[in-house]
């Protein structure tokens, strides 16, 4: 009996563990996605509420009105039509065309669902129906309509599919964020609703491409890191391809680089060397280092929904392995990850959190939330970093990216042109991800162009919308980190 | 002299019960002014306070555990009433008869204390009653576990429970193997045949616990879970609708419309409702599909917050841990294993059904025990905690005889 009793007792235990990883896993999934369950755009307690509420102002970094409901309750967005369409995906529309945009995404706070009983008695004293708090971005308008029109600028991008970010490396905040095609929310058609080009979604986050060449910056990282000495080796690039039998590799264009090292081999874009990297390094060694960068990780950021960016987890074969350290086969990312890899580098190793919410404040005025930055990961050692920001300024100097390049700034960056199928049809991506090496505009970009044309790639296609953004920032960013006026 | 040793922690709780739910529903009948939601401002704390005060006066009964239990039915019909008032009119009424029944089965289990059990009588009628809906039920969400007697509807299942485990108990408790091992397996089988999945697993788990804590062994501990396992991966692979449940858990936003709706529709509600809800009548509880029933739970996490779904954890964390108190505390064998069975079948049905609502793991379609609306399920869980109770009132006799024995003593050595 007293055996039994002791038995007893150890089964009261094991219930009493099973409520406890209840009670832990309940509050771990709260805290977790809680808000991404909550304002979900199926979640039925958003649409009473809007009943009820008017939605908050939505402002930009320097205080321009993006979205603000009129005293008719409809929903109005910012007067100039080019910052519309140029931010329609980072803010969403009214229908809910566009998913997690802040309209979805910051229902919490655009209806006031934080409000706590003493602004629901302030509302109640004042009389006036209740209005949500205003949100401040970390955007710049401008920046983003001037990304939006560099697009339609340069031959090798006008009217593609695409989409660019600035991020603050520094930081994390995004700076800008557009996609393309885009659309007026103003003026929402069943046109553009049939639209196989697919206006609605948001490419800077949503959309998981393979980087192609601008993946090498990861490569080369997990080189420097895990091969002594690589940066003594020597290789000699031919116009022959490598043959794997069922697949061959070839550099762009079918040209040779001659006798190169890592540094050159990154300059001049190599895919030959790099495929001999990433055969070197191992995949364990690729696998290890791209998770260290964000790759196959769920990405949870605080103020934005992104897709998550995915790396070949099960043993390839040795032309996949090879076709890895070129960023093809299986490899892909959303161009707002890629914005982080290159702010990675350029913030010595250590990837910021992109965050977008610069301030709330409710409708009285009274703050509640205010920017702060918090480290995503370190993604290398700084001394790689520093190594990798002189290749990617050579890369600008030198390289294939000299079309990014500005008078009077420190450009770095480096471009890829990836080879895919969508629906069947081969398509090409020209990228290019890149940031400025100065302490006064710590800004890096990622510009991604959908399906270019033959003969033109990332360098041609994406470094010279780069090149307008920089110059944009060059010309109208204070050193303070305020915006000068045109 | 039994009130002066005994300070009944329960006694005060249950006034704070009352006060708890005289305001709740006082503040419910501000909102609509229903005469109904009056009357169960006073009816609610009213039995309570009455069933409280009774049954210590009958049996020396254990008052916090009843309190407790009185707290979560009461919670129930609450967010029932706020929900969908027809349904905490019919619970009122269920509540009633709980009530009545726990008390029978307090009387029962010290009435057979000098009786024997008709083990076999019970056994054969609890087959019959399983295999019952197989031959005169219907269909309902996609398991055929209901039998329907005039107007009235009866779930079989929850009713054997109560003679699951006095068989189990009296079987183990003398030790004879294949007499329990057989009935059990029969009952697992109809389940099976019944699709009710959930239930089978329930008995399943609190059959082999009960064994363990009987015999000690732990091979056969080890040999059971991994036969449960194997069970449960068999299911997988041969269950179509089991394969989609699997689904469903690993990603119900895959199929947000359609399979994986209800899963999603709780998430969001208990997203909604935070660490301290959006308060009692408020929130869209009823866009959540069986919110009365398996979900009830998201209800209360939305209306009242995460915070107050862990005091509810909690409460159901100290049922259990005095049903275990008085399981050790019984002289026999019989008695501690009916207690600690009572007191697994209340604990384990809740972690299965809170931790569906959850996703922590694959949902099944069983209640929350007191507060899930319907009438087998109230009863039946009452009628647990007649069991734990009659266990508790017969410990607390031996005590008193153990005194008077000492007493009587004392007298004659002086």
């Amino acid at each position: 009996m007293k055996q039994q009793r002791l038995r007893y007792k150890l089964l009261a235990l094991f219930v009493f563990c099973l409520f406890a990883l209840l009670a832990v896993y309940g509050c771990y999934s709260i805290l977790t996605y809680g808000n991404r369950w909550f304002a979900s755009s199926r979640n039925p307690r958003v649409r009473a509420q809007k009943e009820q509420v008017a939605a908050g102002d939505i402002l930009d970094r320097d205080g321009l009105l993006l979205a603000t409901t009129d005293a008719s309750g409809t929903r109005h967005y910012a007067e100039d039509e080019a910052v519309r369409r140029a931010m329609v995906h980072l803010l969403g529309d009214s229908e809910g065309q566009v998913s997690n945009g802040v309209e979805a995404f910051q229902t919490n706070y655009l209806y006031g669902f934080d409000d706590s009983l003493l602004d629901l008695a302030g509302g109640l004293v004042s009389g006036s129906p209740r209005t949500g708090n205003t949100v401040r971005l970390t955007v710049s308008a401008p920046l983003c309509a001037e990304l939006a029109a560099a697009f339609d600028a340069h031959a090798g991008s006008a009217g593609k599919r695409g989409a660019a970010v600035v991020l603050n490396w520094k930081t994390g905040a995004v700076e800008a964020l557009t996609s393309r095609p885009s659309f007026d929310p103003e003026a929402i058609t069943a046109a553009i609703k049939g639209d196989p080009g697919q206006p609605f979604w948001n490419r800077a986050t949503q959309a998981v491409i393979p980087p192609g060449s601008t993946f090498k910056v990861v490569a080369a990282a997990a080189a420097l890191e895990q091969l002594s000495g690589i940066e003594e080796v020597s290789f000699t690039c031919t116009t022959d391809v490598l043959d794997f039998g069922d697949h061959v590799i070839a550099d762009y264009g079918g040209g040779s680089h001659g006798t190169v090292r890592l540094r050159e081999a990154f300059i001049q874009s190599c895919n030959k060397m790099f495929a001999n990297v990433a055969v070197n390094v191992g995949w364990r060694g690729m696998l290890r280092t791209a998770e260290r960068f964000g790759f196959n990780d769920n990405f949870l950021f605080r103020d934005l929904v992104v897709e998550n960016s995915s790396y070949p987890t099960s043993a390839p074969s040795s032309y996949e392995l090879a076709a890895c350290g070129f960023g093809q086969s299986g490899i892909a990312a959303t161009p707002l990850h890629l914005c982080m890899i290159a702010a990675g580098v350029a913030n010595g190793g250590v990837m910021m959190e992109p965050r977008l919410l610069q301030e709330v404040t409710s409708a009285s005025g009274r703050r509640k939330l205010s920017f702060s930055s918090s480290p995503y990961r370190t993604c290398m050692p700084a001394s790689v970093a520093g190594k990798l920001q002189e290749y990617m300024r050579a890369v600008v100097t030198q390289g294939t990216g000299r079309q990014a390049a500005v008078s009077g700034l420190k450009v770095c960056g480096k471009t890829g042109t990836a080879d895919s199928t969508l629906d069947g049809n081969p398509v090409t991506y020209g990228w290019f991800i890149g940031y400025l090496d100065e302490e006064d505009l710590p800004y890096a970009i990622c510009v991604l162009v959908e399906d270019l044309d033959s003969g033109v790639s990332g360098g041609s296609a994406a470094a010279p919308i780069a090149a307008d953004a920089f110059r944009w920032l060059r010309d109208h960013r204070t050193p303070e980190g305020g915006t000068a006026a045109p | 002299m039994r009130a002066e040793k005994r300070r009944d922690p329960g006694q005060r709780l249950t006034m704070v019960v009352c006060l708890f739910y005289f305001s709740a529903f006082l503040l419910l009948f501000l909102r609509d002014f229903v005469w109904q939601g009056l009357a169960l401002a006073f009816a609610v704390p009213f039995t309570i306070f009455l069933s409280n005060r009774l049954l210590p006066k009958l049996f020396p009964a254990d008052g916090l555990l009843l309190a407790l239990a009185h707290f979560l039915c009461a919670l129930g019909i609450l967010v029932l009433y706020d929900t969908n008032p027809a349904y905490a009119y019919s619970q009122t009424v269920s509540y009633g008869v709980s009530v009545a029944a726990m008390f029978f089965c307090v009387w029962a289990v010290r009435i057979v204390r000098s009786r024997r059990i008709p083990v076999f009588f019970l056994a054969v009628l609890s087959l019959g009653l399983l295999a019952a809906p197989l031959v005169f039920g219907r269909e309902i969400y996609g398991a055929k576990n209901w039998i329907f007697v005039g107007s009235v509807s009866v779930q079989p299942s929850e009713v054997v429970k109560l003679s699951l485990l006095v068989v189990l108990a009296y079987c183990m408790a003398r030790r004879r193997f294949w007499s329990w091992f057989l009935f059990a397996l029969g009952c697992l089988g109809l389940l099976m045949l019944q699709k009710d999945l959930g239930t089978a697993l329930l008995y399943y788990s609190v059959g082999m616990l009960m064994f363990f804590a009987s015999d000690g062994s732990v091979w056969i501990l080890a040999a059971g879970t991994l036969g449960g396992a194997g069970a449960a991966v068999m299911g997988f692979r041969m269950f179509a609708h089991v394969k989609r449940r699997v689904a469903i858990w690993r990603n119900p936003w895959a199929n947000y419309d359609g399979a994986g709706y209800q899963l999603v529709q709780g998430l969001m509600a208990i997203a909604s409702g935070d660490l301290f809800g959006v308060g009692l009548g408020l929130g869209s509880p009823r866009t959540i599909p069986v919110y009365h029933t398996d979900f009830i739970y998201a209800v209360i996490c939305e209306q009242f917050g995460m915070i107050f779904g862990l005091c509810v954890l909690a409460i159901y964390v100290a049922l259990v841990w005095r049903g275990a108190t008085i399981a050790m505390a019984a002289r026999h064998s019989f008695h501690g294993l009916l207690a600690l069975g009572a007191t697994l079948m209340l604990g384990l049905q809740t972690f299965v059904i809170i931790g569906g609502v959850l996703k922590l793991i694959p949902l099944t379609g069983v209640t929350l025990p007191f507060i899930s609306y319907g009438g087998s399920s109230l009863v039946s869980s009452m009628c647990l905690i007649g069991l734990i109770q009659g266990v508790a009132s017969l410990n607390e006799d031996d005590l008193m005889e153990d005194t008077e024995i000492a007493l009587g003593r004392e007298e004659m050595s002086m």
